[in-house]
């Protein structure tokens, strides 16, 4: 991605040392204005602490956090104009909801009438009207995630941070809200940072993702581009489910095979023999023994599946992977 | 077995109130006639020279006293306790611990040479000073816990909304924190209220005893009857301001504020 045009928020050689352990290392990203920029990945992986950093809630041990092209680094988490959502939502247990909202400004100095239109302009946008006097011990799930993000909106940063914010709600809250979470943040003009560990989510928020492991950045992209041109074997294994098949064939080469690219025929190259079957609906999954291990298949609900079935594929679907590394095998 | 248990618990303080409230001679052997509650032992108290709630007011004030400095000093101690990270806190925790549980009997020279040599001797607001410092070890420690228990994205949030660390405990920490303060707040009061031995060495002008001097001293009029009426009487009455204050204070300890905080 270009960096070029210094709009935005840029991350440079970003990195969290805590002791001997290394948070993160060295990553670079960049999140265009009014783009939302998933970081995907496994728990510790370093998401939530490229979050602090961003919001200058820890120190980085070096790097740079630029602002349109402004330095961030010697900013003060309360001077950064960055909004947070907490997984936990961390509302303030003593105060209401419009309370909530009004300490920020209040302690700003902002003058009451302003602070109350403000608050009724984003009560209203979140429709959270009728739950002003409410405390956050009286709400739902749902409720209080609105709320704290009513309380990131209200202040209009100049960059959103969001840290696992559907994590503590049930799968079908988290499908139902994901259109109106996106309405509400994306397509303003600040950059947004999308934190999940569930790529769903990730593909339904962002416009780009960011996939981490142990610190490092292994690729970022349009969903699609890590889908089906994964830079190493573990993108190509954290994203897709069911996971990509991986078969060491011959020495000094890996095969993937995503499961909705092997096909059952009768001339297959692959002799295999039918385990189980798990029928979803719009799919079936078939697992299969081969002679390089269990396979998972993806077909059409209604295939009929015969008891002795080959396996083929097209060669534009095989991605080729170092077994020792890792790394990508361009053929 | 609750019955025993309150029997266990009351029962003392109900036999105090009731020793209080009879006659010296009821007191020995059951009365043939007359009617043996009285409330003379009250009036012996209350109309001695100086007025025993003289006393009251002492203790209450050096007990004000004393827990206002000691929240003053261990609020701020604790914060930066539980913001201290590993080695550090450990070690000053344990250091704590042990003042904690230091015997307070190998002070006693030491703050009376400290009273002589200051000019701190018979001055209420000064015997705070010692009082203060005994109950601030266990103050910090009560109150680090109840931070420790607070999440910590309550005062990230906070700090990204700009509020500076003053703000911040006056305006999210603080009031969060109501029981734990309200209940290490009764318990530096209940140590000062009780205090004896450096109240009896630093304190020797008769209007400014405090509670538990002036009670001692009220058996010292006569070698050959002990006044168990007036004793019984003025407990009752240095009592019923620890009750009070717990009876207050006790809504604001049990209620838990901290709920809904993090995912309810």
């Amino acid at each position: 991605m270009s960096t070029a045009s210094g709009a935005g928020l840029e991350l440079r050689q970003l990195c969290r040392e805590v002791g001997e352990r290394r948070l993160l290392d060295r990553l670079d990203l960049h999140v265009a204005p009014g783009e939302c920029v998933a970081l995907l990945g496994p728990s510790g992986c370093g998401k939530s602490t490229t979050l602090r950093l961003v919001a200058g809630l820890d120190p980085a041990s070096g790097g740079q956090v630029l602002l349109d092209g402004e330095d961030l680094s010697e900013r003060g988490p309360g001077e950064r104009q960055v909004a947070m959502v907490f997984q936990s939502y961390a509302l303030y247990p003593h105060l209401s909801v419009a309370g909530n909202l009004e300490l920020g400004l209040q302690v700003r100095g902002m003058a009451v009438r302003e602070r109350q239109r403000r608050i009724d302009a984003t009560l209203d946008l979140l429709q959270l009207g009728e739950l002003r006097h409410r405390r956050p011990a009286q709400l739902s799930g749902g409720q209080r995630q609105r709320v704290a993000l009513a309380r990131a909106l209200l202040r209009q940063p100049r960059i959103v941070l969001l840290d696992e914010p559907m994590s503590n709600l049930d799968a079908q809250l988290r499908e139902d809200l994901r259109p109106e979470l996106r309405r509400l943040l994306c397509g303003r003009e600040q950059p947004v940072i999308y934190v999940t560990h569930d790529q769903q989510e990730a593909v339904g928020m962002a416009d780009r993702i960011a996939l981490l492991e142990a610190g490092r950045l292994q690729q970022v992209g349009s969903p699609r581009e890590l889908y089906t041109n994964p830079a190493n074997r573990f993108v190509a294994s954290f994203l897709g489910r069911p996971a990509i098949n991986l078969l060491s064939i011959e020495p000094g080469r890996q095969l993937g095979l995503r499961p909705e690219h092997l096909h059952l025929s009768e001339d297959g190259a692959v002799a295999a023999r039918l385990l189980r079957r798990e029928w979803w609906g719009h799919q079936q999954l078939l697992w299969l023994d081969s002679q390089w291990g269990t396979l998972r298949v993806l077909t059409a609900p209604e295939t009929a599946t015969p008891q002795e079935p080959r396996l083929s594929w097209q060669r534009q679907h095989e991605l080729w992977f170092d077994p020792q590394s890792g790394a990508r095998l361009l053929h | 077995m609750r019955l025993l248990v309150l029997l266990w618990s009351l029962g003392p303080l109900l036999w105090q109130l009731r020793t209080s409230l009879l006659r010296p001679e009821a007191l020995v052997a059951p009365l043939l006639e007359g009617n043996p509650w009285t409330l003379a032992n009250y009036q012996l108290v209350l109309s001695g020279d100086p007025p025993f709630w003289r006393y009251l007011g002492n203790s209450a004030l050096v007990g004000l006293a004393t827990t206002l400095l000691t929240l003053l000093l261990a609020v701020p101690c604790a914060y930066g306790l539980q913001k201290q990270g590993g080695p550090l806190r450990w070690g000053v925790g344990l250091a704590l611990v042990a003042a904690a549980m230091f015997p307070t009997v190998l002070l006693f020279l030491a703050l009376l040479e400290m009273a002589r040599s200051f000019g701190l001797a018979n001055n209420l607001l000064t015997l705070s000073l010692p009082y203060t410092a005994l109950s601030l070890p266990l103050a910090v420690l009560l109150l680090r816990a109840a931070l420790a228990d607070l999440p910590g994205e309550l005062e990230d949030a906070a700090r990204l909304e700009g509020l500076h660390l003053g703000q911040r405990l006056r305006f999210v920490l603080l009031p969060l924190l109501g029981p734990a303060l309200a209940s290490t707040a009764i318990l530096v009061f209940l140590a000062s209220w009780n205090e004896y031995a450096i109240a009896l060495t630093w304190i020797s002008r008769d209007d400014l005893l405090t509670l538990p001097i002036a009670i001692a001293r009220i058996g010292g009029g006569s070698v050959f009857t002990i006044p168990y009426g007036a004793f019984a009487a003025a407990t009752v009455l240095g009592s019923l301001p620890l009750l009070v204050l717990v009876l207050l204070a006790q809504r604001s300890i049990v209620s838990g504020l901290t709920r809904g905080a993090v995912k309810g």
